[in-house]
């Protein structure tokens, strides 16, 4: 097994390269790495036997594969393969191929790592290789977009390097468990550092718009599962841990309620879906035990709505509801959305009620709130108006040979939703059926009441630049106090 | 070893209010150089905690010196080596927006490119 996971944790990187030299088979290459993983995951997730690996020596690299690495494992793999299936007839050149199959290795990399070190070596590399993907059309605009970027991570994870030492310092150890006697201030910097790669609460305003200025196949990677690279660790934590348990679950909630309360009131396509995933976030770190399948349903359907949303002939909610959009992109559309929404037959309703069931009791009220919200904001994109005939606005890309690794992508995106029911079948009981229906009804009905003419123009000055640093100085203030509390 | 470990702090954090307060996009870049430049040598000082000599292994070398902990040393080796990789990436970004935005001021590039 020792042997199994080094072959697959390397061959990403081997691969990546190896597609510079070989260029016609970029995609191919990239396919097959992410098929690889598929598989790796899938064994994880079916024989949930944990792998524990120290190499070198004491203080060398250790690892640490269990179901809730498998479940994280095959989101990257699936959403990877998808976007470059999704690719596949476009004219990008090998460069983003090698780009995204690294990214693909160190996030691979990220969720079977159990010391802080590694850890900050592969959020590094994702920084490196994400922005490297968001510059790629070379615009201004996406070099600055994934300026900041690069800015806001490499500054976090320079708080995060200096929480490192101050616990290699109090413990003489990186392991993920050294951070139990570690002082407070450690403490406080290795999560400031984690909340800002993942996108968690305030320090994660760097993330809309980053997310919606991307290409789509990048904005569906960075939202499907980078972000889970900066989240996954703190899984770890709170699981290892008892004592980070509160902490972790606390920032749940109130990424939640935070992300949707900005969601409802996003009138740019793109935007909605990135104010979504923080949302999202918050609710996969509420309940850590089951945060992996949450992931792995969100990550799907996150992946085929960013995908679909790039192919609408606008990004403006208002100009789509007074056009009519293709009923085959509307039906993608409203798969994903409905899942995400918790509607039983897709595996988000079983990941719904699985975290359901492993809140704690002050959880439940504020995150059946964000479950109300999300069924609103999706409402957004479920009620677009559309028709089959030929005044249908027409597509960006109308030729029929790009279209087709596009379905291609969605039919294993939405496919792997309707699939990963078999994981959790048991939710299937008529009480947690019954759940979802209401919540569905009635976030639909506030929708058409409140929602559907409502505009307000929430203002952006938090989303600047410096503004974005300033928030890591607050966000370590309150840390700081809450894990002196 | 407290007052350096003050100044260490202290240089972070000139860093770190350095990335928000100038204006220039280049300077910011400096200042991330710096706040990373305290986070290595807070690195050497930990190291530094159970004594100052290079921890090299010489056949016939005595085992009562102080040896310095080659642990904190090895691991910033790749820190420094990711943040200077960093580094040299972003000022490549800061060329391509220079051509378009020759006073850098990061005000002015958001407004061009929002």
């Amino acid at each position: 097994m020792m042997m199994l996971t080094l072959a697959w944790i390397t061959l990403p990187l081997f691969v990546g390269f190896s597609i510079y030299l070989l260029p016609k088979l970029a995609r191919v290459l990239a396919v097959a790495v992410s098929l690889v993983s598929l598989a790796y995951g899938l064994w994880h997730v079916v024989y949930s036997d944990p792998v524990v690996l120290s190499l070198v020596d004491s203080f060398g690299v250790s690892l640490l594969v269990d179901q809730l690495s498998g479940f994280f494992v095959l989101t990257n793999a699936v959403v990877t393969a998808a976007v470059v299936l999704y690719c596949w007839q476009s004219d990008k050149s090998a460069f983003f191929y090698t780009q995204a199959i690294i990214l693909h290795g160190s996030v691979n990399s990220v969720f079977i790592c159990a010391d802080l070190i590694s850890v900050y070596v592969a959020l590094e590399v994702i920084g490196i290789a994400a922005f490297l993907l968001i510059a790629y059309p070379r615009t201004n605009r996406a070099v600055w977009v994934g300026l900041r970027y690069l800015f806001v991570s490499n500054t976090a994870m320079l708080f995060y390097l200096l929480g490192t030492v101050l616990v290699y310092q109090a413990n003489h150890s990186f392991a993920f468990t050294a951070l139990v006697g570690a002082p407070v201030e450690a403490i406080a910097l290795i999560f400031l550092g984690l909340l800002s790669k993942g996108g968690i609460f305030v320090s994660g305003l760097w993330l809309p718009p980053t997310h919606g200025e991307a290409e789509s196949p990048v904005s569906a990677l960075l939202s499907g599962v980078v972000v889970k690279a900066g989240v996954f660790p703190l899984l770890r934590f709170s699981l290892m841990m008892p004592e980070f348990d509160p902490v972790v679950r606390f920032f749940g909630v109130t990424t939640a309620l935070f992300g949707v309360s900005f969601a409802v009131f996003a009138v740019d396509t793109k935007r909605i879906l990135a104010w979504s995933t923080v949302s999202q976030l918050g609710l996969i770190l509420a309940a850590p035990m089951v945060g992996g399948f949450y992931a792995l349903t969100h990550g799907l359907a996150k992946a085929s709505l960013f995908l679909t949303v790039g192919k609408l002939p606008s990004r403006d909610i208002e100009i789509l509801k007074s056009n009519q959009i293709a009923t085959k992109l509307w039906i993608a559309l409203a798969m994903a959305s409905l899942s995400i929404s918790g509607l039983p037959l897709f595996s988000g309703f079983g990941a719904k009620v699985l975290t359901g069931d492993n809140l704690l009791p002050w959880q439940t009220v504020w995150l059946n709130i964000a479950t109300l919200g999300t069924t609103i904001l999706f409402a957004k994109f479920i009620f677009l108006p559309h028709t089959h005939g030929k005044q249908s606005v027409e597509m960006v890309d109308n030729s029929s040979a790009e279209l087709s690794g596009f379905w291609l992508s969605i039919g294993l995106l939405i496919g792997g939703l309707v699939l990963a029911n078999v994981f959790y079948l048991e939710a299937y009981t008529f009480k947690n059926i019954a759940k979802p229906l209401i919540t569905l009804a009635l976030g639909w009905l506030i929708y058409w009441l409140l929602f559907q003419n409502l505009s307000i123009k929430l203002p952006r000055v938090a989303e600047q630049f410096d503004n974005l640093i300033g928030a890591m100085s607050l966000v370590l203030i309150f840390l700081f106090w809450m894990v002196m509390a | 070893m407290f007052t350096l470990e003050a100044l260490l702090l202290a240089t972070v954090f000139c860093g770190f209010f350095g990335i928000i307060w100038k204006k220039n996009l280049m300077m910011k870049i400096i200042s991330m150089d710096v706040m990373s430049t305290g986070v290595i040598a807070f690195y050497v000082l930990v190291a530094a905690h159970t004594g100052l000599f290079t921890p090299i292994a010489i056949p016939g070398s005595r085992a009562d010196v102080a040896y310095a902990d080659p642990v904190p040393q090895a691991v910033i080796l790749t820190a420094i080596v990711i943040g200077f990789s960093i580094q040299a990436l972003m000022l490549v970004g800061v060329m391509k927006l220079s051509r378009d935005n020759p006073t850098l001021e990061c005000r002015e590039i958001e407004r061009n490119n929002s």
